[in-house]
């Protein structure tokens, strides 16, 4: 196939081929696939397909849709915005000299209406608003290896700018690591504490494989700048859940992290009292802070797009469906007809 | 191919005369544009020259006036038999070869450097190395090159084993035995080792090892044959010559000394210039006494000869070049939809790059702390910025870095997949078994491999006539002797099947082939010379077999009391004259350099050859003088008509030269090829004083061309007219059928040829092109005035006949039968008047307007003048197809040029792009497989930019949400693996194995191949179209997980993972889509694609080191996953789908409706159910 240049030497053969009389033919060998002729299945666009595809396409759309959304409505959601309510009147100008300073008393009390019963798990998710944890120089600086083996403890290099303290490496090192939410919530029901059960909210694939279990804390929050939430040096990195969860970098700047659940039903008008500790600088940029409480659906949280994307498909199909039939009906045309043929339609006729 | 040569421009082509060396004499100053500075070579030298008088050398005269005397400084120095002493002052190359491009340790950084002379590649390897700056590394370093580095791989893999191959051959090519001369006995010596000077000996059938002069052979009179079939795919004997001066010197025997004196090595094959000093006297050496290496001794026990050539040096080694690379038509289009989607790729880095600048400023007094950037480091003494270089940088980074990250919005891999496709491609032409021509045993081939696709475009083809619509199968069909025409329409008798036989020693001797003959004109063969008739018929056939340049060579049959006789010579013309002479009994038996022998109604007579004038082209004739036992000398001229009345006495026999002109025409307007024959008897002072300026003239060291010329000339004249032949040139099987189907498929053919007006119109109406209702406009003229006025004239004409009509011509569609169309003829002579000057406007608009074009007496740059003049105002394809080294520059001309694997050699072939058998395959090549690679070609360069464009967005998309940073949620490697592994394979396949519609459908509807020339596979529209389906679709995979899963705690990997497995399988679908034909094979890479790549996603997601581990496995858990990928996929493909549902039902394009057809004819072939097609055709028509 090479077009290069025919080598002296490859001459002589082919030479010797045409010599050879008639004894190696060059006739290529007949197969169906060499002729381009594999026995294959040409599907055309006939009316009756079309139309068969947009109705079934409806047909599978709408149910959907229709379960979808009903899905997405029982979930019950509570949401409370509380980055501001949770400064005193006083700091509202300044509200990032308030989170920043030692001395301020961070505790602030929210009370939450249960609006509807509320079916055990319930989720407790700490969302932010206009955090970018997808940023470029936020995602690349951490050290997996670090992590996951106690040896490699000083392999740091991809953690600048937080990768030591006092010369020593920090482990966890790393922007995402010192960034460790750490805002606290405890719940309350009829003065009653409400446990929140915080094991088993991180991947089990993430505990078992990412995190080791000989690595613990060291030198970590030490630095001069605090970036949030310190951790305990007693305790291995793959029982630091919190940490895990954090770790695993949303996609989008408004997420949720799953902070604990609570495992007991809530009643409707049931008032839960939060007391938290308002520690997390969302301040400096204008970043929302929000304590949610949800149960889930087969379909996870409460989001009515899938459910009414589902729906306006099918939809749209269905009528796609309708009109192609009108439209048949009204203008049919044979299909294969030689007559629409460009050399036998007139010339000029089109 | 500017240069004009005026000499040339001439209607230097007559039909029958030795027609390859005319041929080739144009092809030699083709070969001299390759870029070397050999002069012009006539080398109507190459053929046989039996001449008594040794030394009548060379041979050209533009050599013999360019080049006086071989300069010293530019000559090389042979000392024969004494290679020491030859070697010692240059360093001539030894005689071991390498075609291998690569040693071991050269391969890398050459093999590297030849491929980095794609710009796609550069661009690649640009991206890669930015990405190795840590200011811009977005993807790891490992990954980045990896695309790169395999693509590098694989043709380093290929070009390393193609080397490999070429080395093994070279070893076996240089460990080949030859016999050399040393110290008075031929040893034998490995190839390799031979050395310039050395003296070899080659036995015959042995491949000779490297370029020498012949200094004997076995034949007394120093005469070899050769066959040259490795050089130039010639497979007739060529004959080559001893000088007489070493011809007696026996090697073994005495010391042999002399020195040649040669030009430098060079490249032309029909060229050779030197000295030999041998025993004080000086002889001149040319082409004729040189054999050169690749070339077989055949017929000849043995050759000796000295080398002068040697290794790489040698003319064959010279030669190894490649074929010209042509690009075509679809890929320069795509170039400009290139630079559309670069501009976009910089459009979306500069939106990038303005957000970007705007957030930093924004946020400038931010960036220190906030926990997603902070900027200060301040683990150090200083807080220092870390990895922020200002403003004005950043920006600049992120435009770099969003160049890296949507760098496949240009198609890199485009380029490698349709390499790939070209190949298949190219593998099924290969094999198609519709292209396969039986008698000569050639199936189709490929040489030029980046233009499949314009064979689906082409517009006009130029055809040359002589061996490509016709068998170029000379057969001698009739006589017109002495006034009197014999034509074999009078039934001969069926007793002579097996033609005429001579008996030697008891053995029949027969000529190879048979010729039919005329009874009555065999009776006045057989009478003798008694009767006046007879003896003119006598002469008249001694013309035929004596007046030629043919090689008997008897061959044996497994009967051992029969023998056949073959001869051989480098014109069918000749051969076939010959034949026929043999048939009517006179027999050619053996040829030396000195005489001929022909057998004479079963009486062998011995001539001798006193002289012989080479046909060449300003004579346009060739004679011999022949010296007859009773001592008589008589000089035979035969040629062209246009020439030879010039120098026919008009004095004598005026009513036999009327009646002789009267046949001739009557014979050319049926068709046939003519030649005028003449002789006259030299008296002794005649011939004393031819012989000694031709003698004078044959070793004159200048311009021996011309004064040779000059020679013939003064004995070629006052000639008694014997009379005229006429040969047949068969049409090739199927040539009518297919010109009738390509002209239905709009193509417009235009037929170029040597020959006579009358022979090349009567070959049109035989060959359908031209027909009774056409109205014929021909063009004769002989000066810039007339021919501008006959234009002017024919322009008129033909507008007013195609308005009269009433259509139009420019709608393209000329296929309506009942249109009065129009044929333009015009011969050569006006052409040297119109081309190159401003009538070429003219006679383009007038073509344009004709339907058929036929140019006759067209010189071989005149033929590439009219492709040029067509190519230049249109931007419409052109092929060219022709079989002999006069249409090697149209050939390479031409867009698209075919080569006919004929009688005539293989120069045509070694310049087209494509070759075949038959011109009647020509159809097949356009029609189908052209057709076909035009729609699998189309169709792949808009897929693969959709392909590409799609994943961009969809990075796009999701950077808009990242702070303008260039992070990406999927995985580096699925976006590396994307065009290698996800997606490549499927639409390689489908580029190589769809076929829109069958090959009898095709070749049923010629007019489907409209479909190439309205561009409806690829043009700006569909582009247009596919890039607003592509934002479409990218959007659609982006927003509908980003909307499902906004608020939610979703990780980057996770939803990165939903993105890849929705683009590719979207991707695919939208291909299977378009599929038009499902084998398994396109089942098998659709399906295949989409499971390896969850394959893919699953294995990267189980590496634990990545961020994403396990990623897959907690999503695909969750039904919002799947719901997504369902809506994306369904959502996505649903305006196409309407879309195209809609245009094919309501515009249907005429393949659409032929593929309609296709299938409805099926069903009801298979159903056999006509009732069901009833209710069909109740329908309305509209």
């Amino acid at each position: 196939m090479s077009s290069n240049t025919p080598s002296s030497s490859a001459g002589g053969v082919g030479s010797a081929d045409s010599a050879a009389p008639r004894r190696n033919s060059k006739r290529p060998k007949y197969s169906k696939f060499t002729q381009q002729e594999l026995p294959a299945c040409k599907p055309i666009l006939t009316p009756r397909w079309v139309i068969s595809a947009f109705m079934l396409v409806s047909i599978v759309f709408i149910p959907i849709g229709v379960v979808s959304l009903f899905a997405s409505r029982d979930v019950v959601e509570i949401v409370d915005r509380y980055e501001t309510a949770c400064v005193p009147e006083n700091f509202r100008n300044d509200k990032v000299s308030f989170i920043q300073s030692p001395s301020t008393n961070k505790s602030c009390t929210r009370r939450l209406t249960v609006p509807k019963r509320m079916k055990q798990p319930i989720y407790v998710y700490y969302q932010l608003d206009n955090f970018y944890q997808n940023h470029r120089r936020y995602v690349k600086s951490r050290s997996d290896s670090q992590l996951k083996d106690n040896s490699s403890w000083d392999d740091i290099s991809s953690c600048k700018p937080e990768d030591d303290a006092n010369g020593l490496p920090i482990v966890p090192c790393g922007l995402i690591a010192w960034s460790l939410f750490n805002d606290t919530y405890n719940f309350s029901l009829n003065n009653q504490q409400l446990v929140v059960n915080k094991r088993g909210i991180s991947w089990k694939s993430d505990r078992d494989s990412k995190f080791g279990s000989d690595v613990f804390p060291r030198n970590f929050q030490n630095g001069s700048l605090i970036g949030g939430k310190s951790l305990d040096p007693t305790v291995r990195l793959s029982e630091q859940e919190d940490l895990i969860v954090w770790m695993r970098t949303a996609a989008l700047p408004t997420f949720r992290k799953l902070y604990g659940k609570i495992e007991r039903d809530l009643q409707p008008n049931e008032v839960i009292h939060v007391t938290l500790e308002n520690n997390y600088n969302t301040y400096s940029f204008n970043g929302k802070k929000r304590l949610v409480l949800s149960t889930t659906s087969w379909l996870g949280g409460k989001n009515d797009f899938l459910g009414i994307a589902y729906l306006t498909v099918g939809g749209l199909c269905f009528f796609l469906a309708l009109s192609f039939t009108v439209v048949y009906l009204v203008k049919p045309r044979r299909l294969g007809d030689p007559s629409y043929l460009s050399w036998n339609r007139n010339p000029g006729g089109h | 191919m500017d240069s004009k040569d005026p000499a040339e421009n001439l209607y230097s082509i007559e039909p029958a005369l030795s027609s390859s060396s005319r041929r080739s004499n144009f092809s030699s100053r083709f070969k001299s544009f390759g870029g070397n500075s050999i002069r012009e070579v006539n080398f109507s030298d190459l053929g046989p020259k039996p001449v008594k008088y040794g030394s009548r050398g060379a041979e050209s005269e533009t050599y013999s006036m360019s080049q006086k005397e071989i300069n010293d400084e530019d000559a090389r120095l042979v000392q024969i038999n004494d290679p020491v002493k030859t070697n010692e002052r240059f360093e001539f190359s030894g005689n071991s070869i390498r075609t291998g491009k690569y040693s071991i340790l050269s391969f890398l950084p050459r093999n590297l450097f030849e491929q980095f002379h794609r710009v796609a590649y550069v661009y690649f390897l640009v991206i890669a190395v930015l990405n190795q700056l840590p200011q811009l590394a977005v993807f790891g370093r490992f990954a980045s090159i990896l695309p790169l580095a395999f693509v590098l791989l694989v043709t380093a893999v290929k070009d390393a084993y193609e080397d490999y191959r070429r080395h093994r051959a070279d070893k076996i090519e240089n460990n080949r035995l030859a016999s050399v001369l040393v110290n008075h006995e031929f040893h034998q010596k490995k190839c390799k080792d031979i050395r310039v000077g050395e003296i070899i000996k080659i036995h015959a059938n042995e491949t000779i090892p490297c370029d020498m002069v012949l200094l004997s052979t076995s034949d007394p009179t120093g005469v070899a044959y050769v066959q040259t079939i490795n050089l130039d795919g010639e497979s007739n004997l060529k004959t080559r010559y001893a000088k007489q001066e070493t011809l007696l010197k026996i090697p073994e025997k005495e010391n042999v000394s002399a020195l040649i004196k040669c030009e430098k090595p060079n490249r032309n094959i029909y060229g050779f210039q030197a000295n030999m000093e041998v025993d004080g006297t000086q002889v001149s050496l040319g082409p004729s006494n040189i054999i050169l290496r690749g070339c077989e001794l055949k017929n000849t026990t043995w050759a000796v000869g000295v080398a002068v050539y040697a290794g790489r040096e040698t003319k064959v080694m010279l030669n190894n070049s490649g074929a010209p690379s042509k690009r075509s038509r679809l890929e320069t289009r795509m170039n400009l939809e290139i630079i559309f989607l670069s501009l976009f790729l910089t459009a979306l880095c500069t939106v990038v790059s303005v957000c970007a600048a705007v957030w930093l400023r924004r946020h400038r007094d931010e960036l220190d702390y906030l926990p997603f950037y902070r900027r200060k480091d301040f683990s150090e003494e200083e807080e220092e910025n870390y990895n922020y270089y200002g403003w004005g940088l950043e920006i600049v980074f992120t435009f770099l870095m969003s160049v890296i990250v949507f760098q496949i919005m240009i198609p890199i891999s485009l380029y490698i997949s349709m390499e790939l496709v070209r190949v298949g491609q190219a593998y099924f032409m290969i094999r198609d078994i519709q292209m396969y021509d039986e008698p000569s045993n050639s199936s189709f081939q490929c040489r030029a491999l980046n233009i499949n696709e314009d064979l689906g475009q082409i517009k006009y083809v130029f055809s040359d006539k002589t061996g490509t619509l016709t068998e170029n199968k000379m057969e001698f069909q009739c006589a017109s002797i002495w006034g009197i025409d014999y034509n074999g329409g009078k039934a001969s008798s069926q007793d002579q099947k097996d033609g005429y036989f001579v008996q030697v020693d008891g053995k029949v001797l027969r000529p190879k082939t048979v010729v039919k003959t005329d009874s009555e004109l065999l009776q006045l063969a057989r009478s003798g010379k008694e009767t006046k008739e007879g003896s003119h018929v006598h002469d008249f056939f001694l013309a035929l077999a004596a007046c030629n340049t043919i090689v008997p060579i008897i061959v044996d049959t497994p009967d051992p009391t029969l023998k056949l006789i073959d001869y051989q010579g480098e014109s069918p013309d000749e051969q076939a004259l010959v034949y026929a002479a043999a048939a009517y009994g006179f027999m050619l038996i053996e040829r030396t350099s000195g005489h001929i022998v022909i057998d004479i109604q079963g009486e062998r007579q011995r001539f001798n050859v006193l002289g012989l004038h080479e046909f060449d082209s300003d004579r346009k004739r060739m004679s011999v003088i022949l010296g007859f036992p009773n001592k008589s000398v008589k000089v035979f001229v035969k040629g062209a008509d246009t020439t030879m009345f010039s120098v026919i006495d008009r004095s004598l026999n005026t009513s036999i030269i009327q009646a002789t002109e009267a046949h001739l025409h009557s014979y050319s307007s049926i068709g046939l090829r003519t030649l005028v024959i003449g002789m006259r008897e030299l008296s002794t002072s005649e011939f004393e004083e031819w012989h000694s300026a031709f003698e004078a003239a044959s070793t004159a060291l200048m311009r021996r061309a011309s004064l040779l010329r000059k020679v013939a000339s003064n004995i070629e004249r006052n000639l008694c007219i014997l009379g005229a032949s006429g040969i047949e040139d068969k049409l090739q099987q199927g040539v009518p059928e297919a010109i009738e189907s390509l002209r239905a498929a709009g193509i417009k053919v235009w037929v170029l040829t040597g020959d006579k007006q009358e022979t090349a119109i009567s070959i049109g109406y035989s060959s359908k092109l031209l027909t009774s209702k056409m109205l014929q406009i021909i063009v004769n003229s002989n000066s810039k005035e007339s021919c501008r006025k006959s234009l002017e004239d024919a322009i008129i004409m033909s507008k007013k006949l195609t308005t009269m009509s009433g259509t139009t011509n420019d709608t393209g569609r000329n296929s309506g039968a009942s249109l009065t169309s129009v044929a333009l003829i015009i011969d050569g002579t006006s052409l040297v008047y119109i081309l190159d000057s401003e009538l070429e406007e003219m006679l383009f608009e007038l073509a344009c307007n004709c339907s058929v074009v036929l140019c006759c007496r067209v010189a071989p740059l005149q033929k590439a003048g009219i492709v040029s003049l067509v190519k230049k105002r249109t931007s419409d394809m052109t092929l060219a197809i022709g079989d002999g080294a006069n249409d090697v520059s149209m050939i390479q001309m031409a867009d698209v040029g075919v080569g006919i694997s004929g009688q005539e050699g293989m120069q045509a072939v070694m310049a087209s792009d494509f070759a075949m058998g038959q011109f009647r395959f020509l159809v097949s090549l356009l029609l189908v497989h052209g057709h076909w690679n035009y729609q699998r070609m189309g169709y792949m360069i808009l897929y693969n930019f959709y392909r590409n464009a799609v994943f961009v967005l969809v990075l796009f998309w999701y950077v808009l949400f990242t702070c303008f940073t260039l992070s990406t949620a999927i995985n580096e490697w699925s976006s590396v693996l994307y065009s290698v592994i996800y997606t490549s394979v499927p639409t390689i396949v489908v580029g190589i194995l769809d076929k829109d519609l069958n090959r009898t459908t095709l070749l049923k509807y010629p007019q489907l191949y409209g479909a190439g020339h309205r561009e409806e596979c690829y043009n700006k529209t569909l582009f247009w179209i596919t890039m607003i389906d592509t934002v479409w679709q990218s959007a659609v995979i982006f927003f509908i997980p980003l909307l499902a899963y906004w608020g939610s705690s979703v990780d980057a990997s996770s939803i990165g993972d939903l993105w890849t497995l929705a683009v590719v399988i979207l991707v695919n679908l939208h291909l299977a889509m378009d599929v038009i034909r499902w084998n398994w094979i396109t089942h098998a890479a659709i399906w295949g694609s989409i499971i390896a790549t969850f394959i893919c996603v699953i294995i990267i997601d189980a590496i634990p080191s990545l961020v994403g581990y396990w990623a897959i496995f907690q999503i695909a858990r969750t039904g919002l996953f799947w719901l997504c990928l369902l809506a994306i996929i369904v959502t996505a493909l649903i305006p196409r789908f309407a879309v195209k549902v809609l245009y094919q039902f309501y515009t249907p394009c005429d393949v659409q409706i032929a593929r309609e057809a296709e299938k409805i004819q099926a069903q009801s072939e298979s159903a056999a159910s006509e009732i069901e097609m009833n209710p069909i055709f109740d329908h309305p028509r509209r």
